[in-house]
């Protein structure tokens, strides 16, 4: 695929770019401190781990996803070659990057591993607001009903 | 990545402007394909250093090449692919816009006229204006005009976009990074305002004192430091209290924030567990973490 030298300022040009039928959508913090590279790998994990990339997805080439966050193409490079070299992206040469290799992202391990570095910082709260577990098992169910998800089944279900 | 040459190579220059000292033995190597921020408080020698760059000042000790040559000897050649914008950006007032870049392009060999046409455009210059009459955003846009219309390989940017208003900048930060696409260009990028330039830049030179005390990847250098709160679930913390690696820290019954240079979070972590407390770690922004290091200096 061949792009034109994308015209200046004008975002819109990469919100129709032939080819591409869905743009990465990430929410990136620039002032967090955490690397801007660190903060895509995330989300594309999180996102495969959601099921929302799947095995074979294509990933926005390095110029458009960088013009379209404004930020610079070699933090691009250096995240997407960090999730090459962990086997979750294979380049196809002259064609473009693709999910591969999901499958011990998608295990529940990981997921598990995942919502508990999460659950840990509510943990330590309640324990330090004085809350029993007993209190946080009725937030956490009462927060599982409110949520409850009918299009993607439970895995252990 | 970089395999090549360096573009600038500097070699303990040091400056002395009577009994003042600007730089003392600056060693510094700058690669293409880099946008490089140059941080630092007031006069503590970035514009002196970029001055020596393109060959306005000349060193009183040491040696400062760029595109291989020494500052002294700068010739035509050279200076043509280096562009420069600065801070104060002086212009001729009485001439119109139009006639300024006309004047300004007829210094160069070749000069890109459909960037200059799409720029104009985009940053909403009046060609017809007065250069005198501009208010100082739009004359911040000209001069960055006149520093990139002859697509500059080395392009030196002195408080670019201060007076820039927030969609300014952010067509300003495209215009860098399309650029930045280009082969073997450099941006290099003085700022006090940290906000603006930590998006695109992916290299950091901070300065002090006329010394560089950091010079490294952006990415790098936020991993290094994490700023961290402890605070004690059960008894109060021990009075005295002392973590390896720590910069900063400061704490007061149940409570510490501490920031770490490199730290070994695992051993903090275990020892953290053994005080019985709950830690939240953040990493800190480059304006903070610019703080920090600016402080530790003393």
């Amino acid at each position: 695929m061949k792009f034109q030298e994308p015209p200046f300022f004008n975002k819109k040009y990469y919100y129709n770019i032939p080819g591409f039928k869905d743009l990465m959508i990430l929410d990136i913090d620039y002032h967090s401190g955490v690397p801007i590279y660190r903060q895509i790998i995330d989300q594309v994990r999180e996102q495969i781990m959601g099921g929302l990339l799947k095995e074979g997805d294509q990933l926005m080439p390095v110029r458009e996803l960088s013009a379209m966050l404004t930020i610079n193409p070699m933090t691009v490079s250096k995240a997407y070659s960090a999730m090459e070299a962990e086997g979750l992206l294979e380049r196809r040469r002259g064609i473009g990057l693709f999910i591969v290799g999901i499958e011990p992202l998608r295990k529940d391990k990981a997921k598990e591993a995942h919502v508990e570095a999460l659950l840990n910082k509510a943990v330590i709260t309640a324990r330090q607001f004085g809350l029993s577990s007993k209190k946080m098992q009725k937030i956490l169910d009462e927060l599982f009903a409110k949520y409850q998800a009918d299009d993607r089944s439970l895995s252990d279900e | 990545m970089s395999d090549f040459e360096p573009i600038v190579k500097i070699r303990g220059l040091t400056k002395h402007f009577k009994k003042h000292t600007a730089l003392a033995g600056v060693d510094l190597d700058i690669y293409p394909g880099r946008i490089i921020g140059l941080l630092g408080p007031n006069g503590c020698g970035k514009s002196t250093l970029i001055r020596h760059i393109i060959g306005l000042y000349l060193p009183s000790q040491g040696t400062c090449m760029t595109f291989g040559k020494n500052a002294a000897d700068l010739g035509q050649k050279e200076l043509c692919r280096i562009g420069y914008a600065h801070q104060e950006g002086q212009l001729l007032d009485w001439m119109n816009v139009e006639q300024l870049i006309r004047y300004v392009s007829a210094f160069y060999p070749k000069w890109n006229k459909d960037l200059e046409l799409r720029y104009t455009q985009d940053f909403e210059i009046r060609m017809k204006d007065r250069v005198g009459s501009l208010s100082p955003g739009q004359r911040q846009k000209l001069a960055i005009l006149l520093a990139i219309g002859h697509e500059p390989d080395l392009l030196i940017l002195d408080e670019p976009a201060s007076a820039l208003d927030p969609i300014a900048r952010a067509q300003f930060l495209e215009l860098l990074l399309n650029i930045i696409q280009q082969e073997g260009k450099i941006i290099l990028i003085a700022s006090h305002i940290l906000t603006d330039v930590e998006k695109i830049i992916d290299h950091v030179i901070m300065m002090n004192g006329g010394r560089i005390i950091k010079n490294q990847g952006l990415d790098n250098l936020l991993e290094s430091y994490l700023h961290v709160r402890l605070t004690s679930i059960g008894k109060e913390l021990p009075q005295e209290l002392s973590f390896e690696k720590a910069l900063f820290c400061q704490k007061d019954n149940y409570q510490a924030l501490i920031v770490f240079e490199t730290p070994d979070l695992d051993s903090f972590k275990a020892q953290a567990e053994r005080l019985n407390c709950r830690v939240d770690i953040h990493a800190l922004p480059l304006e903070d973490l610019y703080r920090v290091i600016m402080r530790s200096q003393h």
